[in-house]
């Protein structure tokens, strides 16, 4: 019997007054903070006289440590952080200016370059490790007096009314069937005047708060890849420092969205991953597989023999860009960076827009603790900033990207083309789009043999050099959580798994999570034969299985803060 | 009882770890955490606060990032911290280690230093022993129960294969303590608020430095293993096999 993971009712909870929560310590969630401390301290350095403070701004953070639930790619276009700290490339830990790139469409054998797009040129940006980049950043807030709570989550909204009120973060020292042990402690009511929520991809109290106010009504509903992440050590030579390689094609087929990045970074390291869209059809598809099949590419292989995998982990990213942002504030709250979907998919970037939204949220913050009202009425403000600043010009350009591939690679080159000479509109201003994991057909729908896409379906073996299999990839993104408490992965109805879904879909949450959670176990008494097991333990955070689960019946709710995985360097 | 936890920061168990160029030591570029055992120490000098009142100190040696374990104690309840903060600190023996803790503290009289039983990294397990020896106290190691008694303090150590034994000291005393003598206790938003206003003293090399000489251990050399197990298949028929595997036993091996 599966239990899992909610907040212990009818206890009592401490609470604690608060002006501003943020909600995540990512690039969004820490220059909100950092924004809002210079106009706080400009404001009081003006009028030294007045009573704003800093002392209730807080920001949550489930990792243990700032920047270890942080996983990109990364470049980073400096563009906002030029604005928000002039002169950072000075002390920001920023592994190289990009020299060089190429984009590369692959075949199983071959590879062909392809002039690369406008979009894709990146020159004048940055290969950085998001994860330092972030503890670097984090500790700049800290040193401006902000008070970082890491290893601590935000698992409900408060409410009063229709206005979100404060966070409760996460009860800590509760067993496996849900009982308090003897160094529980029950987690917090941090009242709020107002909470920012920068979650990253796919936030579980983002998905409370829209799912209750219907955020995203008018909105395309958001689609999401899923980034498969190795970080390499290589011999020297093979990449040059602040090489670019993007690549579309093998192992994918036509009928699945995503390719491959190579970023070569300072000492040897090469950052490498493959996104898969989680809108593909087959539901046998798995995302760590398919990145170890790229690695079989002869390209790649030459690339990286003879090193060593020293990495690994996995993060889902929003695709679905502007059309599918939904409400960006309300009563009592605003929401920055990928947890609302601020990313330029065409770029594949979304650092730098995460840390723009960040700082107007911080700005609309600030008037309203000078206004003292944190109504709609004055945050809405944030969604004016937005659209009147350089991110919707940036996004409104690659509004129907996404969109345009979603009956596949040749028709989304055809729309990709014509949104360029056309601002992005194509072939009209909004096109709409569906929800990835509607896509994912049903296995009677399917050629047993998997068809085209045979060689991407199930488990990769790994060869313990150039390939490795799940478990293996897994031990190296050092995730690691306290073992006695409930299953974090809340499936709503565990009979839609033992009975439908192993017959439908054959299961394949074993398939599209990249942390080996989810397990279809031996059991007889089930009708067909298979239970549903998890080991939440091996959870990296990416939300893949809260996207792409046919059926949505699964919730991710965070852990036991301080648990997860550990991006050292990614 | 006033009690002073020693505590150290540690590169996190499973951090990936680089040799250093001159392959002395690890690369820096990892994640720290507080020494295990050093957590069940701070833990255990806060419960016996509870009990009979007093003060807990925390204290560490190492360099700015090292901070970060006083500030969780701070959190968790400590009431003050000291930090020996120098980059000359980081790489000293346990020997002068044990000498800066003793010259750090040689005005304040505490009852009780704990220590964890051996760090993570180095895993000397000496660090306490010779703080001990240097102040002239009596001390134990590998500590599992700590009860305080009319004349000092009974403590139970572990032995090896299941024994325990307990033994009567006096006080002031030095205790190493074992990983799982309790149960951890979570740091809270309170707590964590509260640890930013409480007293750090930092110490600096100019105030112990006197005190400490060269380095008695240092490591020569620091690699990673290499694999030397070979498996080998030894096929054929039952009977072949058998006088194959009697015949590398006894005169490859030669263990028959």
């Amino acid at each position: 019997m599966l239990i899992f993971r909610k907040p212990i009712e009818n206890i009592e909870r401490p609470q604690m007054p608060a002006d501003v929560v943020i909600v995540g310590g990512g690039p969004a969630g820490m220059a909100c903070a950092l924004r809002l401390a210079q106009l706080i301290d400009a404001h009081k350095a003006a009028h030294p006289d007045s009573e704003l403070s800093k002392e209730n701004v807080y920001v949550l953070e489930k990792a243990r440590e700032i920047g270890q639930h942080c996983l990109s790619g990364a470049l980073l276009d400096p563009r906002s952080m030029r604005e928000l700290l002039p002169g950072f490339e000075k002390q920001a830990p920023l592994d190289a200016d990009v020299t060089k790139e190429a984009v590369y469409f692959l075949t199983e054998k071959s590879k062909f370059k392809i002039p690369t797009p406008p979009f894709l040129r990146d020159h004048g940006n940055y290969v950085i490790s998001l994860n330092r980049f972030v503890k670097w950043l984090g500790s700049k807030v800290e040193e401006a007096g902000i008070t970082v709570f890491t290893g601590f989550a935000g698992c409900e909204l408060l409410y009063d009314g229709d206005r979100v009120s404060g966070v409760q973060t996460d009860d800590k020292g509760v067993d496996k069937e849900g009982q308090q042990k003897s160094n529980f402690e029950p987690g917090y009511d941090l009242k709020a005047k107002v909470v920012i929520l920068a979650e990253g991809p796919r936030g579980s109290l983002t998905k409370q708060l829209t799912e209750k106010f219907d955020l995203a009504k008018n909105a395309n509903p958001q689609t999401y890849g899923v980034g498969v992440k190795e970080l390499w050590e290589v011999p020297p030579g093979r990449i040059a420092k602040g090489e670019v390689i993007y690549t579309m094609g093998w192992p994918l087929t036509t009928k699945e969205y995503g390719g491959a990045w190579i970023y070569g970074s300072s000492n040897n390291v090469v950052s490498l991953g493959f996104v898969t869209g989680l809108d593909y059809p087959d539901p046998r598809l798995d995302p760590q597989h398919v990145l170890q099949d790229f690695k079989r590419h002869p390209f790649v292989e030459k690339l990286l023999e003879g090193g060593k995998m020293i990495r690994y982990g996995a993060k889902s990213m929003p695709y679905g860009g502007w059309w599918a942002l939904p409400a960006l504030a309300g009563n009592g709250w605003m929401m920055i960076g990928d947890t609302a979907g601020f990313l330029n998919a065409a770029r594949l970037k979304g650092i730098h827009l995460a840390i723009k939204s960040g700082m107007l949220a911080a700005e609309t913050a600030f008037d309203a603790l000078l206004k003292n009202d944190w109504s709609a009425a004055t945050l809405d403000a944030f969604q004016k900033k937005v659209e009147s600043s350089w991110v919707k010009e940036e996004l409104w350009k690659v509004r129907n990207l996404h969109q345009g591939f979603e009956h596949g690679l040749f028709a989304g080159i055809f729309h990709t083309g014509l949104q360029m000479i056309t601002g992005g509109r194509g072939l009209r201003n909004r096109y709409s789009a569906v929800a990835g994991y509607e896509r994912m057909r049903k296995l009677a729908e399917l050629p047993a043999d998997g068809g085209a896409e045979k060689n991407l379906l199930g488990r990769a073996k790994g060869d313990g050099k150039l390939t490795f299999d799940k478990l293996t990839d897994l031990y190296h993104s050092g995730t690691k959580h306290e073992e006695d408490q409930p299953a974090h992965l809340v499936i709503h109805d565990t009979n839609i798994c033992n009975v439908r879904c192993v017959k439908e879909f054959g299961s394949p949450c074993q398939n599209f999570c990249p942390a080996n959670v989810y397990e279809m176990v031996d059991d007889s008494s089930q009708p067909n034969g298979k239970r549903i097991s998890l080991n939440p333990s091996n959870c990296v955070h990416c939300k893949t299985c809260d996207i792409q689960d046919p059926y949505q019946i699964i919730t991710w709710v965070p852990p036991e803060g301080g648990g997860g995985p550990n991006y050292d360097g990614m | 009882m006033k009690i002073l936890v020693c505590m150290k920061q540690v590169p996190q168990k499973d951090a990936p770890l680089k040799l250093n160029e001159s392959g002395t030591w690890i690369r820096e570029d990892v994640s720290y955490e507080v020494n295990e055992p050093d957590a069940y120490a701070l833990e255990e000098a806060l419960r016996q606060r509870e009990k009979h009142k007093g003060e807990v100190v925390v204290i560490t040696s190492g360099p700015a990032r090292a901070q970060q374990v006083l500030r969780e104690a701070l959190a968790k309840g400590a009431d003050r911290a000291i930090h020996l903060e120098d980059e000359k600190f980081v790489g000293l023996d346990a020997f002068n280690t044990a000498k800066a803790i003793a010259a750090a503290i040689k005005d304040e009289p505490f009852d009780l230093i704990f220590t964890g039983l051996q760090s993570d990294d180095y895993g000397y397990a000496q660090t306490g022993v010779i703080l001990a020896e240097l102040l002239g106290w009596p001390h134990a190691t590998i500590i599992m129960q700590i009860e305080k008694t009319d004349a000092g303090i009974r403590v139970k150590r572990e032995l090896e294969a299941g024994y325990f034994q307990f033994v009567d000291m006096p006080l002031p005393a030095v205790l190493t303590i074992q990983s799982g003598i309790n149960k951890l206790r979570y740091a809270t938003l309170i707590g964590i608020k509260q640890a930013k206003n409480k007293p750090l003293r930092k110490v600096t090399l100019a105030e112990v430095g006197g005190a400490i000489g060269n380095n008695l251990q240092k490591i020569e050399r620091l690699y990673v293993p290499q694999k030397t197990k070979k498996t080998e298949y030894i096929e054929g028929p039952a009977g072949e096999v058998a006088k194959k595997l009697v015949d590398k036993l006894r005169n490859e091996l030669r263990v028959l």
